[in-house]
């Protein structure tokens, strides 16, 4: 068994290795347009976080855009899941009728709603949102709903021969049962988040690390769009493990830790 | 009135579809068709897309894309994932690079592999491997986690070598986990085929998708965008149901 | 001694050697870290014991007290800490390993193939001759009162059944040394008595030498040659009966129940004093 030192070293390692073998893969490279190396995109990410962008925007406009937007249309898409995850748990009627609707949704591929998404909004926030909630809720709400299935109908019988009403109900009888649907619907429904803002930034908003994305790709430089690839990817690391991963530790630590 | 419990089943769907048809058409009948095609209109965009030769051209590149990609993916994830649950130095090695790699999102590979390899056909490829071999890995890799030890001990102690514990004890118990793999990888291949043709290549339903959206022509990309997905969701529900059955044969013979 | 040793495997001595026991273990050591990770605690207690060839020795203790632990042991899938195991194949099996059949507390079987597919299992990790296969299967099958059950797929098949296939599959291989640890614990009264008479009986044919693990004291009894008597944490071994009742047993002998009730009340006497 590894030690935790010994863990963590080697983790280290591997992401150390990783970065050796793209500096060995930049230098065999020779052109700094096909792969710059490591210390060249610090160096550009340095630049891009130290003065102004191209259109005279800074860095962290365009990066705190898109984590607005992202955090916007998370929340927006837990809500309206959650929301119809348990309409669909507690209304044969409202079962039915999204049943028939959200295989559809699931299918159908990110690039495709985004584009819609985009004709028809035209380039708005409204549009980006829409493709990210088109994308999004459906999953949330699959997840919700089976939770919904799962929940003690005996408990809500007990609650309304004390006359609760449905404020009360769902407050204190079923968003208690649906908690671990709602935390493992979190942080997969975060992660498809970001990628849908990422996509629908790249095609149809201004402003936001997307754009950025395709700004320096229409331009084929190399560094620039590696330097913001890079910039995001550590960001959403940061993100999703940093504070998901803590958020879900505690909310979990109640749960006794499975017998040997 | 009584009514045949089949029909009691399928009616409240079929209503409800019906119901759902009606309400697009009249809603379509607001907007022009090439911004917001009503059913009528998109089925006729797709009997044409159907009926016209040159669509299965475009959609077996797209195909042959997405099947190249997903099987590099399945094989490499599961030969990589099955060897972090055997050892756990690799485990902990492959893990970081694994949560790297599955933060990425398509378009930046997409975009990447475009400017390294240009518009060719290991662009779209490398960006399905790069997005489905690290998922595979992690799901093949939880699936180790849940096998069954007493089993292994038992092969074990009879002096099973490595080869047998794996075909007999090893891979059965992962066929839930490789099934449900596939199943995943694939429909996420052709979501990444989509985007990655839409940046990288000059042929495929990816780039049709595109050149609808810059043409404006949204009943043109949903037509392009269904056929495509009815084509998936056949070799999704045909392929898999059949494997299903042959697979799992010996849980049909469960008596409880 | 360096902490992750596992049970030494004496391949067969020459013809006409000194016949050493098949099993032999001196002052076994165990310890497992405790969960909350302050120190480790002793499961095994410098056990000693040593089964001869064709015995049957029963280990009798009370559950949980690391019987099983002491199996795994001796079968080479545990490491251990402290004293030496050592399993010899008998004498006379030159150059081999000796085969050891194991029979667990729950049938362990491969429920996604058949029965016959989960005896020609062990045969091939055993490395039978192919051809001998399909007359094994049948005669142990037959021999466990389960012929014409080659098809079947253990689901289908009830506790017992299960069971009998993984007692079918160990002797297969034709064991040397036969490891069965609280094989009928599992099983009701009626068939666990049942399959003691069948067990009997299938040894005096196969005659492997068996260490036999169980918490029923009047088990052992009727089965064993021998009785080794085991309190718990940390597990010892207290005390070491032979049984001269001569074969074949009733289990309604007065002779075995006296001995039983002898037994009984020292084990207790030792196990509560423990508590």
């Amino acid at each position: 068994m590894m030690s935790r030192a010994g863990t963590i070293g080697l983790r280290v390692g591997s992401i150390l290795l990783l970065i050796l073998l793209w500096w060995a893969a930049s230098r065999l490279m020779h052109d700094p347009d096909v792969l710059p190396g490591p210390l060249a995109i610090l160096h550009t990410i340095e630049t891009d976080l130290t003065t102004p962008g191209p259109e005279g925007n800074s860095a962290f406009l365009h990066i705190g855009i898109t984590l607005a937007r992202i955090f916007i249309a998370f929340f927006a898409s837990m809500l309206a899941g959650i929301g119809l995850g348990l309409a669909m748990g507690l209304s044969r009627v409202c079962e039915r009728s999204l049943l028939a609707v959200i295989p559809l949704l699931l299918t159908t591929p990110t690039i495709l709603m985004v584009f819609v998404a985009v004709l028809w909004f035209g380039y708005s926030e409204a549009g980006g949102l829409v493709a990210v909630m088109a994308v999004v809720t459906p999953y949330v709400t699959v997840n919700i709903y089976e939770g919904a299935k799962a929940m003690d109908g005996s408990l809500a019988a007990m609650a309304v021969t004390f006359r609760a009403r449905q404020p009360l109900l769902v407050r204190k009888v079923y968003l208690p049962q649906l908690l671990p649907y709602i935390f493992s619907a979190f942080r997969f429904a975060f992660g498809m988040t970001w990628k849908i803002v990422a996509l629908a930034e790249t095609f149809g908003l201004k402003y936001g690390i997307g754009y950025m994305f395709f700004f320096w790709f229409e331009q084929f430089n190399m560094s620039q769009v590696l330097a913001w690839v890079i910039m995001f990817v550590v960001l959403m690391l940061i993100l999703e493990h940093g504070v998901f991963a803590r958020l879900e530790r505690r909310a979990f630590a109640w749960r006794a830790a499975p017998a040997r | 009135m009584r009514i045949s419990p089949t029909l009691e089943r399928i009616l409240p769907g079929a209503i409800t579809f019906a119901i759902g048809l009606g309400v697009w058409q009249i809603v379509s009948l607001f907007f022009l068709p090439v911004y917001f095609p009503g059913p009528g209109a998109l089925a006729e965009r797709m009997i044409a897309l159907y009926g016209d030769p040159a669509s299965y051209v475009v959609i077996g590149e797209t195909l042959a894309r997405i099947f190249e990609g997903f099987a590099i993916a399945m094989l490499a994830g599961t030969a990589i994932g099955l060897s972090m649950g055997r050892n756990h130095a690799v485990e902990v090695f492959f893990d970081s690079w694994i949560m790297v790699l599955l933060t990425f999102p398509a378009v930046c590979w997409a975009f990447l592999s475009v400017l390294w390899f240009g518009l060719s056909e290991a662009a779209p490829i490398l960006t399905i491997v790069l997005i489905v071999l690290p998922f595979v890995a992690l799901n093949i890799w939880e699936g180790t986690k849940a096998v069954d030890k007493d089993l292994l001990d038992m092969g074990k102690v009879y002096g099973a070598d490595r080869r047998l514990m794996l075909r007999k004890i090893l891979v059965p118990q992962l066929m839930p986990y490789i099934f449900s793999s596939l199943r995943i990888a694939l429909s996420l291949s052709w979501k990444i085929a989509l985007v990655a043709e839409a940046f990288g290549v000059a042929s495929g339903v990816g780039q049709k998708l595109i050149y609808w959206f810059q043409d404006t022509r949204v009943d043109m990309m949903l037509a392009w965008g269904a056929s495509f997905m009815i084509v998936m969701v056949l070799i999704d529900v045909i392929g898999f149901r059949w494997w299903a059955r042959r697979a799992f044969a010996w849980r049909r013979h469960f008596a409880t | 001694m360096p902490p992750e040793t596992t049970a030494q495997i004496v391949p067969g001595q020459r013809q006409g050697a000194a016949a050493s026991p098949v099993i032999a273990v001196d002052r076994l050591t165990k310890r497992f870290a405790a969960p909350d990770a302050v120190g480790r605690f002793t499961v095994l207690d410098a056990i000693s014991l040593t089964v001869e060839e064709g015995q049957f020795v029963s280990i009798v203790g009370p559950s949980g007290c690391g019987k099983s632990t002491l199996l795994n042991i001796i079968a080479g899938i545990e490491p251990y800490d402290g004293g030496s195991v050592r399993v010899s194949a008998p004498a006379g099996k030159v150059g081999t390993e000796p085969r050891i059949g194991y029979v667990f507390q729950s049938p362990r079987l491969l429920n996604w193939l058949t029965v016959q597919q989960n005896i020609e299992f062990v045969l091939e990790a055993q490395n039978v001759p192919r051809p001998r296969w399909r007359p094994l299967v049948a005669q142990y099958l037959d021999l466990v009162g389960l012929g014409g059950q080659e098809r079947n797929y253990p689901l289908n098949l009830s506790g017992g059944m299960q069971q009998r296939v993984a007692i079918a599959r160990a002797l297969a291989i034709e064991p040397d040394i036969l490891l069965m640890d609280e094989p009928f614990s599992h099983l009701d009264a009626i068939t666990a008595r049942k399959m003691r008479f069948d067990l009997v009986e299938i040894l005096e044919r196969a005659k492997p030498t068996i260490l036999f693990v169980t918490h029923d004291l009047s088990e052992a009894v009727f089965l064993s040659d021998h009785v080794y008597m085991m309190s718990t944490r940390p597990a010892r071994i207290f005390k070491h009966v032979p049984i001269a009742i001569t074969r074949p047993r009733q289990p309604e002998d007065a002779r075995i129940f006296d001995l039983e009730k002898t037994l009984i009340r020292e084990f207790f006497s030792v196990v509560e004093a423990r508590e």
